[in-house]
């Protein structure tokens, strides 16, 4: 009908203003690529240690701390499920989830900006998968960005005991860790229709708790209540030295498609705040 | 085609112990302009938004275009324009790319649709949202509501932060949309807002209903005061029995009467004394709201 443009928006933008997920993702590309650039720089920065700690392996890890998997050095794969993948990128995951999440519902929330999107032929299920999926859409970069950092260094850091496919095994375990996390934020904020610093705080304190209950499980000899944390499906498994644990992946997507679905339920049935 | 836009039929909103709206019930005509006015917490907003099922009622219904708020929330949405008391979009997008995506989530508006309507309002399509002014931004919001020429136009205080020449444009908009036999319904509280466009007004305080006429016959319902100055003291029971007669004040020789309807009776009732001054000032519209507002007006 007509060849005119509506200024202000440019190629990019436009091809982006097509659904919610679409959007999220193009207002949120430089929030998710710093994610995921600090996520991989930082794996790839640890990860190239291993040539130096090897040598004194077993050295000075605290007996007390054996369960956060910090005790063993003599192998590659023991190395990475140490501090890297047991510790740094784990946490860093959890918070990107938390903080993301409380984006997803909770912040368009407390601005009204929900309030104009429903407003529009969109239902609110709907509307919940599509940022769901954005948030997902980043975590995947996350761990993509993660896996591409190992890979880069696996001969010059002397990893390469550990097969391509096993790395992927061990992205593809954090990716859904951080989406559970994020799942959990963006379930609360559906869920409750409180503010994102709340969101945040509940969901970042929950994956805190939860690491150091998944950490000290083992030398208060309860060793179940270990299982009760979204970390021993991540990674007690040892996808490094395993490959895909599809038991403990099962576990993961069912708890996050149970937050998901126990959100939509009550976002669903629930005012809008004001 | 129905004839009825909107239905209110006892809609209740309680918000724990305190009450938004009390059982509401009214009509709004298919092909109107509505104004709907009250004090600010009267429960504007909320009536609006149980329209639009952001919130549900407590108790009560509403169909909206002959369908349920609720169940048809999807459909009926496709069908309306909204515009929020306080229109929030993510500040860092720019106002073209804002109205592009939000059109898309109507499964699009022609850009020329877009770019005609910012141009009449004066609105750069090319500003970054949180750069313009709350008068500007309030453009983008009644751009969104206008652009895919929905059938009903749900407005929150449309007018806020308008300068006057642009409100002139929003009110002229209005008017096309009504020839074009679409419903507008506008909330506002101040009456010279919608006192030029509206057919019908509705006033509401504490979440009841207080007046629903038309402009005109609520202004035939405004009283007259009149302040009458006598050459010596009269007593002010004589004019006690007189019809749609009060008096108001007694001061000295100078009595202050409401008078409601025709002031006959009252002028030749003084007409027996001599008369040294005399005032009459009709109440003018906004008092008229005022006095519904404060609850002072007898509620018709």
């Amino acid at each position: 009908m007509t060849t005119t443009t509506v200024p202000g928006v440019s190629g990019a933008a436009r091809a982006c203003t097509g659904s919610i997920f679409a959007k999220t993702l193009y207002d949120n590309r430089r929030v998710f690529t710093a994610w995921a650039l600090a996520t991989g720089v930082l794996a790839m920065m640890y990860g190239a240690f291993y040539p130096q700690t090897s040598k004194d392996s077993l050295s000075s890890v605290p007996k007390a701390m054996e369960g956060f998997g910090l005790n063993d050095s003599s192998s590659a794969a023991g190395y990475l499920q140490g501090p890297v993948f047991g510790l740094l990128i784990p946490l860093l995951a959890t918070f990107y989830g938390a903080a993301t999440g409380a984006r997803m519902i909770s912040a368009d929330e407390e601005s009204g900006y929900l309030d104009l999107l429903l407003a529009h032929p969109l239902g609110r299920t709907r509307l919940l998968l599509h940022r769901f999926a954005a948030l997902a859409t980043g975590a995947v970069v996350i761990a993509a960005a993660v896996l591409a950092g190992m890979l880069l260094i696996r001969s010059s850091a002397k990893l390469d005991t550990i097969s391509i496919g096993h790395f992927t095994a061990q992205a593809t375990h954090l990716a859904l860790l951080t989406i559970l996390f994020g799942a959990l934020a963006t379930g609360l904020g559906a869920a409750t229709g409180k503010g994102r610093p709340a969101v945040f705080g509940v969901t970042a304190g929950i994956g805190v708790a939860g690491y150091a209950l998944y950490g000290f499980a083992p030398q208060i000899g309860a060793d179940w209540l270990g299982h009760l944390t979204p970390y021993h499906y991540y990674i007690a498994g040892e996808p490094l030295k395993n490959g895909f644990r599809l038991a403990d992946i099962a576990v993961l997507i069912a708890i996050t498609a149970a937050l998901i679905t126990a959100g939509a339920w009550r976002l669903n049935h629930r005012d809008l705040a004001r | 085609m129905t004839t009825t836009a909107i239905e209110l039929d006892h809609l209740t909103k309680t918000y724990g112990a305190r009450r938004g709206l009390a059982g509401l019930s009214m009509q709004v005509r298919a092909g109107e302009v509505f104004g709907y006015l009250g004090p600010n917490g009267a429960g504007k907003s909320t009536t609006i938004r149980l329209l639009l099922d952001l919130i549900r009622p407590t108790s009560g219904t509403a169909r909206v275009l002959g369908l349920d708020p609720r169940t048809d929330a999807v459909a009926l949405h496709r069908r309306l324009g909204y515009l929020a008391g306080d229109f929030v979009v993510d500040g860092r997008q720019r106002a073209g790319e804002c109205l592009t995506f939000l059109g898309n989530l109507r499964g699009g508006v022609p850009a020329a649709r877009i770019t005609e309507l910012a141009d009449r309002l004066e609105l750069d399509l090319n500003a970054r949202i949180k750069s313009l002014s709350k008068g500007n931004r309030q453009k983008v919001g009644l751009v969104q509501a206008f652009m895919h020429r929905p059938e009903l136009l749900i407005l929150d205080e449309p007018t806020s932060g308008l300068d006057p020449l642009v409100q002139q444009t929003f009110l002229d908009m209005v008017t096309e949309a009504k020839d074009d036999g679409r419903t507008v319904f506008m909330s506002s509280h101040i009456m010279s807002e919608v006192e030029a466009v509206a057919d019908r007004v509705a006033i509401i305080r504490e979440g009841e209903l207080v007046a629903l006429d038309t402009v005109a016959d609520l202004r035939a319902r405004s009283f007259l005061t009149v302040r009458i100055t006598f050459a010596a003291p009269v007593a002010a029971t004589e004019f006690a029995d007189l019809d749609g007669v009060t008096v108001q004040e007694t001061e000295g020789s100078t009595l202050t009467f409401r008078v409601d309807g025709s002031p006959d009776a009252l002028v030749k009732a003084a007409a027996r004394h001599t008369v040294t001054g005399l005032r009459a000032d009709t109440q003018d519209l906004e008092e008229l709201f005022y006095a519904y507002y404060t609850g002072a007006a007898a509620t018709a």
